[in-house]
């Protein structure tokens, strides 16, 4: 297993910080892509941060009222060591297919 | 396949799986790659590590997780998005006298960096009448099959291997992405050291105590040159990278029909083992090249002359090539039409073996 951690990402317009309202997981619980994780607020608006990826919630960071700063850790996800890859899926390992038969008379001169 | 494993004297402690010192171990090419730069940093203190996410998060593929906690934020560390600045940076490293590792997140990131890759790196040992030369290992995750993204998915073997003063290697299974990059990450020269990303996360047998079997490899066991990874008496497959596993593969179907194929696994790229190519084609007289890149001035049409040179009077037909098309690397959904598929490359087999001289 391998952990992978999110920081909190630039909630746009040069923000450089949040404040936790609510934390929607809790560590140990297996979410899902794009399930809301954590509601934040920022000088502007209070919004829902979905996860960026599937795996089972590790550790949160901060719990409400707590500012966070944008680059430091907000959650760190446990997931198997081969879906760690951050880009593309990993190829499904399968018996080998084929239509093509060979044919040949081998003359071993 | 995977080497030369110690015979057991009666003398011998029985070994463990988890002992200490254990010579074979089964891991992904992932861990196995992990694994070995581990061991250079821990080797050589003027080796350092780095690239985009290389760091504190261990890399988008894992490949250095745990390296930077393990040996500190000075040998292991993350550098902007600046793919020109990561291999700028390694020519004053490796002038300074440091053995740079960096990373480039994806092949198709790259041609940023291929002026300092080809203008600097790979000139500035000639440059300077060996009196700068340039220890860099410039690990890249290579090829397609991950149904990954544009600028993800590309070959670059054939325009390094091009280039004077630069090496070109790939590993095909972990038991050579270990030894591979630990000895290209020894040597005097600028590496380029490409990862077949679609294999990172299959396991095999890794045996650390020699690279090859006796006899095979360089005197010293390091592995240098091409290796035979499967024999047979027919026709030779010859690949490098993630085709290797394929063409074991269609290896193993085509002796369903009797066809005996033996499976050549170049690694160096540049430069290329050309006795091991003219060797195993004297054998068996019928040789298909395999590779995902494009297929006008791929590797595939060094690799053709290079038997055809060697093996001229005894080859029963020209070498025949099985590569990815002339066009940009397509998206995920297309790339199965793209690489090489099993199919493709019995085809290839057919037409070697069905050739009539005129």
């Amino acid at each position: 297993m391998a952990e992978i951690s999110f920081p909190l990402p630039d909630l746009g317009e040069g923000l450089i910080e949040a404040t936790v309202l609510e934390w929607l997981v809790s560590p140990g619980e297996q979410v899902e892509r794009n399930q809301p994780l954590v509601e934040v607020e920022t000088t502007k608006s209070a919004v829902e941060l979905p996860s960026p990826q599937a795996g089972k919630v590790v550790r949160i960071y901060g719990g409400p009222g707590d500012k966070i700063n944008v680059g430091e850790p907000l959650i760190v996800f446990e997931v198997p060591d081969n879906t760690a890859g951050i880009v593309g899926t990993v190829p499904k390992e399968e018996a080998p297919k084929r239509r093509v038969r060979l044919s040949a008379v081998l003359d071993e001169d | 396949m995977t080497g030369f494993r110690q015979a057991q004297s009666p003398d011998a402690p029985t070994p463990h799986p988890e002992a200490p010192g254990k010579r074979t171990e089964q891991l992904s090419m992932q861990q196995a790659l992990n694994r070995a730069l581990d061991e250079v940093l821990a080797e050589n203190p003027k080796a350092v590590i780095f690239g985009e996410d290389c760091g504190r998060l261990g890399g988008v593929f894992r490949i250095t997780d745990g390296l930077q906690a393990k040996h500190g934020e000075k040998r292991v560390f993350d550098t902007p998005l600046a793919e020109s600045g990561i291999l700028g940076m390694s020519v004053g490293l490796a002038m300074a006298g440091f053995h740079p590792i960096p990373e480039v997140q994806f092949d198709g990131f790259a041609y940023p960096a291929v002026n300092q890759i080809i203008c600097q790196i790979a000139r500035m040992n000639y440059r300077s009448r060996g009196t700068l030369p340039m220890p860099i290992t410039l690990r890249v995750p290579s090829f397609g099959g991950i149904r990954a993204p544009e600028h993800h998915g590309e070959s670059l073997e054939a325009l390094f291997a091009h280039v004077p003063g630069l090496k070109v290697v790939s590993p095909s299974n972990p038991h050579e992405a270990y030894h591979l990059l630990k000895y290209a990450a020894t040597r005097p020269d600028p590496v380029i050291f490409m990862e077949p990303k679609s294999r990172y996360w299959q396991k095999g047998d890794v045996d650390f105590g020699a690279a090859d079997a006796p006899g095979a490899g360089s005197p010293a066991g390091a592995p240098t040159g091409a290796k035979v990874m499967r024999e047979g008496r027919h026709l030779t497959l010859i690949a490098w990278g993630a085709m290797v596993s394929r063409c074991l593969q269609v290896a193993g179907l085509a002796a369903e029909d009797g066809i005996d194929v033996e499976v050549l696994d170049l690694r160096w790229i540049k430069p290329i083992d050309a006795d091991a190519l003219v060797a195993s084609v004297r054998k068996t007289r019928r040789a298909v090249v395999v590779h995902e890149a494009p297929l006008t001035s791929g590797l595939g049409a060094e690799v053709a002359q290079l038997v055809t040179q060697g093996c001229f009077d005894t080859l029963k037909a020209p070498v025949e090539r099985v590569t990815g098309f002339d066009v940009p690397y397509p998206s995920g959904d297309l790339e199965d039409e793209y690489i090489p598929n099993i199919d493709r490359i019995l085809f290839g087999i057919q037409r070697v073996l069905e050739y009539k001289r005129g």
